[in-house]
């Protein structure tokens, strides 16, 4: 308790870049700089850096919805997220910083009988895996979200919804400040502002980046680059299957607790769910079209709130604060693709599409034992980059309509 | 009362009294007042309680920019009451406290939290125990927002959208911003001024000499064809000059070749110990006060002024009979210390340099900063200007131009002390989030030291004036701290909308109507329930027992309305090569008046959608898609040909055809009693396609059969489709004649082990493991769509199968149940039913292609036990198919 009274350096700058570590992490998201917690926590790795070419959770991890769920459509990927659940809810006195995980269930609306199918196939893909995840009926969505209106005067009624009482929200910036926290404990160096701009590539071996700062060689290079990761990833020379669009959202003015559901309609392409700041936070689907221009777009306000105020009437006076995109890597099955690259030395972390947050600690927790081991784990196995060759995809596809 | 003696030029119509109540009592007011200047008028002084601190908060900015005036009105929370017209009939209320306004028990937070509170405390406490987090979480909840909203709040406001397009639209109406729009009128441009203000004028209609100039501007303005929209708020600059414009409830959508943004300056506040009391306020607000309203604002003045503004305000108080104790330019000297000292959160008396002057009313204006927002959000940059403390917009996007003082064009103004002096606990930077410099150094000291992650960290800046009045002095503050100079700090992003606008206004109104079929009141007419699917209403079926309803078609005749299938008309010399290519199997040697089944790959050999396709003539398909495929298809027709460059056409006919399946071994009989056209099996067979006349409304008749008796689909303009849908009922009526829904068609379509192509086939799904690998020809001359990746999946060799199920125990798994090996997921239910004729639960499933054998078992998860259940190979019903070629 008493640590409040007291300035804590919770982020420390590090010295100049050296011109050697064990193993250098591309981008300082949630990703990176969980891998590098773990390195240090489960490995002893600490000779680290991080590279970040803006500020650390410039990208994905401070640009997302917060969500944290683990009912997936798929065994592989429900079972991953299944674990990074478990992590996420141990975190916050792991790292010492209260990530405000606040779990208060996750509604997946189905606003057709095709659509109650593919919910009833998550609940029992969940089940299997010991995840809570049920099919609920409109009766019990209302008598859950009494919030909600559940009439048959609007567009796209709602039927029926997966309910996934773990489903919650958490503050994304303290989980990259979290992670930050303990990597600068262990030693570990975050270097903001420096921008990779090669790879030393020869005799098929990563050997090193180069810098916005110099050249740097390391035992291992992790490119954790989320919406960047096919641009740097080209730049060692190895080709992903990955396109890239952005996602866009909006928070309201704060108002007073009034929901403290998650709210999806893959149907509607919205999620709604209300931070504990009190501001509601409104995303959508990805932008059918591919860029890298991080520019919100209009017809996305005009749609997205059209359909909040289906679901939610009580909002029509409630205003738009502030309105933002983020990049989305997405790979043709809609599943991450983490690990060994055909490039010895270079691993990537990447595909997060819309669902990268939410995997966070069991990313770091999987590819630091990777990285330590040169084992690729079970739990992602399923998720290499060689499935594109094998054609052993794993298709979150018909559940990730809407992927919140 | 502090309301003056009637005024020249003053805004409000004393002849037209408003009376509204404010916590339940009445408050008089007059056309014109906003309710802030109505209820100031009336004496109130503390208008809200702040975001963190709950300290007493009043009138500041007058322009609907700070959060300080944020009240319920009329059941909406939130609203800036300084800028919102009074209407008669209000009902106002306070918001964010416990008790009071005036006394608000949550103000101990400010009296004792202070010091335990600093940025990011709640990042480091309430960790532990992990199970009291849910309830310290709702303490947190509940402190934090604003307003409460109404739980039982309806969409009432009728909104409005409008398109329009305009030569040039300046943003702003003020002197620059007409004179601009009369400059560009001159040059026969068409122009449009939008402005926030109640009418055009800016700065000028709360200036004595300048009302006079306003005017004038606006008269020449109208001469010139110039068209003035006021109060209108402009959200944003998007792209290609889109500019969406919020005027009320009418949301008016600029497209504009060039756009002039004269949005004015945003006055700044200084930052000092008390500079959020009560009775502290900018410049405009002063003036407002005394020029809009007739009020007088207090009764001792203090000036504290980086520019003219304070100056002005100064003589429009004074003017008022305010006694102005006090002025201080900081362009002659910058005092090293200020104090505010209150009195119950109201300014009681200034002290500068030690030497203090009683006030109720301190006027503050720092360097006021160009408005830039609009186009810092359409791209442009903001660079700071040291000499004058100002940021200024450079490098605008394509067709945009600054003007005015929102150009930087400022004078020059002093450039404030980052702090006027000591840094107190009670000197705010933030005035929503309550934040001030000691908050910033702290969030730097712990290691948030870029502008981008100390915002996000103190949430400076985050609040509902989302900058305007705390960004620079932020900056500032952040420069000083760091030692270095105010670019070097820079600004944050810049997001949309310029100032925050009601969902509901750009939600317009609902655009997606439900796609009903030309015979939905014959369904809802025949009892039909309907459902919803995708975009369509359907009839899920006319009586109870589906299952009796799919019996009638086995046993006399039903119809089913399929007039939500895609129908794409293919035309021209290469319509059967280009079907060859985005087909697996082959068209071209489709033989005219014959129809065959066809599936779509996408490029990675997937299974996108299925249908049937007829010849019609040589140079004539006609393509049936899927329900849900027909926008998709047809779209994917016209890219490939994007590519290819063959000589077709593609006519979308989903929407102009209805379409009727006439299926059941009475349906020859039917039609021959509706038809002269010889329905005989010689002359139709089974997949025959023929022209026909049906009721005397011309049609297509497919013999198909999906539901797996003898049956003709017929396609035939919309608007005779209920024309003819009553001919098949009246004069079927003897054979047993009965509609049936897609709940029934699907039991029988399942009795065949047809597949429904998404609900059946997900997103890998592949005519290999699909069980379709006889639609595969690879034969062809040219490659087809999906060829390499479907050869690939032969190649690595089959995993999975779908095949037919039945469940010997007649348990009854869910569609989406799993199928289980040594308690792992390893296919799943695609679909289930249970089959009235069969006596039977039957469906599809996906499998592991060793289960995938006659009488082979798997299980499959029901209520969380493994049950049996046998592979069926083959159709269930009619294997051979006799029915349908009867």
């Amino acid at each position: 308790m008493k640590d409040i009274f007291r300035k804590q350096k919770i982020l420390k700058a590090p010295g100049r870049l050296k011109r050697h570590y064990d193993v250098v992490i591309v981008g300082g998201g949630s990703h990176g700089l969980a891998t590098a917690y773990y390195l240090a926590k489960h490995h002893g790795i600490t000779d680290v850096a991080i590279l970040e070419q803006s500020y650390i959770g410039s990208g994905g991890a401070g640009r997302n919805t917060t969500i944290i769920r683990s009912n997936y459509r798929t065994p592989e990927g429900a079972a991953f997220y299944k674990e990074s659940v478990a992590l996420y809810e141990r975190l916050s006195a792991e790292l010492d910083f209260n990530l405000m995980f606040s779990q208060h269930g996750h509604f997946t609306l189905a606003h057709s009988d095709r659509s109650l199918v593919v919910q009833n196939e998550r609940a029992e893909v969940n089940k299997l895996l010991g995840i809570n995840s049920r099919v609920i009926d409109r009766d019990e969505v209302k008598r859950l979200c009494p919030q909600i209106h559940v009439g048959d005067d609007v567009t796209w009624p709602i039927q029926g919804a997966l309910y996934h009482p773990p489903g919650g929200i958490i503050r994304h910036d303290a989980v990259v400040w979290g992670f930050a926290k303990q990597v600068c404990r262990s030693g570990i160096e975050i270097h903001q502002g420096i921008e990779v701009t090669g790879f030393d590539v020869r005799d098929g071996r990563c050997h090193g980046v180069r810098t916005t700062q110099g050249n740097v060689s390391a035992g291992v290079v992790l490119s954790a680059t989320a919406g960047w990761s096919s641009p740097v990833a080209k730049l060692a020379g190895v080709e992903l299957p990955i396109t890239t669009s952005i996602l866009q959202a909006f928070v309201t003015e704060p108002v007073k607790p009034f929901l403290d559901k998650i709210i999806v309609s893959a149907q509607m392409h919205i999620y709604v769910s209300q931070t504990d700041r009190g501001e509601f936070l409104i995303g959508a689907e990805v932008e059918p079209y591919p860029t890298y221009s991080n520019k919100g777009t209009f017809p996305f306000i005009e749609y997205s709130t059209r359909h909040v105020l289906e679901l939610f009437p009580q909002l029509h006076s409630t205003r738009i604060l502030r309105h933002w995109t983020g990049l989305c890597d997405m790979s043709p099955d809609y599943s991450p693709i983490m690990g060994l690259t055909e490039l010895d030395g270079f691993l990537v972390d990447c595909g997060w599409g819309t669902y990268g947050f939410k995997a966070a600690p069991i990313t770091g927790v999987t590819l630091a034992e990777l990285i330590a081991t040169g084992k690729t784990p079970a739990l992602i196995e399923p998720f290499k980059l060689e499935r594109f060759y094998t054609d052993t995809l794993v298709s979150e596809l018909a559940a990730a309509a809407v992927s919140h | 009362m502090s309301r003056l003696e009637a005024r020249d030029g003053e805004r409000i119509d004393r002849s037209q009294p408003v009376s509204f109540t404010f916590q339940g009592a009445a408050v008089e007011a007059f056309e014109g007042d906003t309710i802030g200047s109505a209820l100031y008028a009336a004496g109130r002084r503390t208008f809200s309680r702040s975001f963190k601190y709950h300290r007493p908060r009043g009138l500041q900015c007058c322009i609907g920019h700070c959060a300080n005036c944020q009240m319920n009105v009329n059941g909406t929370p939130n609203v800036r009451v300084c800028a919102t017209p009074v209407s008669s009939g209000d009902i106002v209320k306070g918001q964010n406290f416990v008790g009071s306004l005036d006394f608000d028990l949550m103000q101990a937070t400010d009296k004792f939290a202070g010091p335990f509170t600093p940025p990011g405390f709640y990042y480091k406490t309430f960790i532990r125990p992990r199970k009291l987090w849910p309830l310290y979480e709702k303490f947190l909840r509940n402190a934090a927002g604003l307003g409460v909203l109404d739980r039982k709040g309806k969409r009432e406001a009728r909104v409005d959208v409008e398109n329009r397009h305009v030569e040039v639209l300046v943003i702003g109406g003020g002197r620059s911003g007409l004179e601009a729009a009369i400059t560009h009128a001159a040059e026969g441009r068409q122009v449009t001024v939008v402005d926030e203000g109640p009418e055009a004028g800016g700065a000028l209609l709360s200036d004595p000499a300048g009302k006079g100039v306003a005017a004038d501007l606006r008269a020449r303005a109208q001469a010139a064809g110039v068209e003035v929209i006021a109060p209108a708020i402009a959200i944003g600059i998007f792209e290609y000059g889109f500019v969406p414009v919020a005027v009320g409830n009418l949301l008016l959508k600029f497209r504009a070749e060039r756009i002039v943004v004269a949005a004015g300056v945003i006055e700044q506040p200084l930052v000092f110990p008390g500079n959020d009391l009560i009775g502290v306020m900018l410049p405009e607000a002063a003036k407002r006060l005394v020029e809009w309203w007739s009020i007088k604002p207090g009764e001792r003045a203090v000036v504290i002024t980086a520019d003219d503004r304070g100056l002005e305000a100064a003589a429009s108080l004074r003017t008022a009979g305010v006694l102005v104790a006090l002025v201080i330019d900081l362009r002659v000297e910058q005092p090293p210390n200020i104090e505010a000292r209150g009195r119950r959160g109201r300014l009681h008396a200034v002290s500068v340099n030690g030497e203090t002057v009683k006030a109720d009313l301190l006027v503050m204006s720092g360097s006021p900063q160009p408005n830039a927002k609009l186009l810092a959000q359409a791209g442009a940059r903001v660079v700071y200007d040291a000499s004058r403390g100002i940021f200024v917009p450079e490098s605008l996007p394509e067709n945009v131009e600054v003007v005015g003082s929102a150009a930087g064009d400022v004078g020059a103004p002093a450039v404030p002390a980052a702090v006027l002096g000591h840094q107190g606990d009670k000197c705010f930077v933030c005035f929503c989030e309550d934040q001030t410099p000691k908050d910033l150094a702290y969030a730097i000291a712990e290691g948030f030291d870029s502008i981008e992650l100390s915002k996000r960290y103190t949430t400076v800046t985050m609040g509902p004036c989302q900058g305007r009045l705390c960004s620079t002095n932020a900056i500032r503050s952040y420069a000083k701290t760091k030692g270095v100079d105010e670019n070097t700090i820079g600004t944050t992003t810049a997001r949309p909308p310029y100032t925050p606008v009601p969902m509901g206004l750009v939600a317009g109104y609902p655009q997606e109507p439900a796609r009903r079929t030309s015979l939905h009141h014959r369904h809802r007419d025949l009892g039909a329930r309907i459902m919803w699917t995708g975009a369509w209403r359907r009839p899920h079926s006319y009586g109870a027992d589906a299952g009796v309803e799919a019996q009638n078609v086995h046993e006399k005749v039903g119809l089913i309305d399929v007039s939500t299938l895609g129908k794409i008309l293919v035309t021209g010399p290469d319509a059967g090569a280009f079907l060859d290519r985005v087909y697996p199997n082959r068209f071209s040697d489709l033989k005219v008046g014959r129809v065959r089944y066809g599936v779509i790959t996408g490029d990675a050999g997937r299974i996108i959608d299925d249908g049937t396709v007829g010849r019609l003539d040589d140079e004539t398909f006609y393509v049936t898609t899927s329900s849900t495929g027909a926008d998709g298809i047809y779209q994917w027709f016209g890219w490939w040909n994007a590519v290819w460059f063959m000589d077709v056409q593609f006519a979308n006919l989903t929407g102009a055809l209805a379409a009727i399946n006439v299926a059941g071994p009475a349906s020859r009989e039917l039609m021959t009693r509706l038809s002269d056209d010889d329905f005989s099996n010689e002359a139709i067979a089974y997949l025959d396609a023929r022209a026909v006349t049906v009721a005397g409304v011309p049609a297509l008749a497919l013999r198909i059969g999906f539901v797996g008796e003898l049956g003709y689909e017929l396609h035939l303009a919309s608007p005779q489709a209920v024309h003819v849908w009553d001919a098949l009922l009246k004069h079927g009526a003897d054979l047993g004649v009965a509609p049936f829904g897609l709940e029934p068609q699907r039991i029988l379509r399942l009795e065949k082990g047809h597949v429904i192509i998404g609900q059946d086939t997900d997103s890998e799904s592949n005519l290999h493991e699909a069980a379709m690998p006889w639609l595969v020809k690879n034969d062809k001359e040219f490659e087809w769509v999906g060829k390499w990746a479907t050869q690939q999946v032969a190649d690595r060799g089959l995993r999975n199968m779908l095949v037919g199920f039945e469940s010997p125990s007649g348990a009854m798994p869910v569609e989406g149940g799993q199928v289980v090996v040594a308690g792992r997921s390893a296919g799943r239910i695609t679909s289930v039913r249970h089959s009235r004729e069969l006596d039977k639960v039957i469906g599809l499933a996906v499998v592991p292609v060793a289960l995938a054998v006659d009488g082979g078992r798997f299980d499959v998860q029901v209520d969380g036990r493994a049950v049996g259940m046998i592979v069926r190979l083959g159709h269930f019903y009619d294997p051979e198919g006799a029915r349908l070629r009867s």
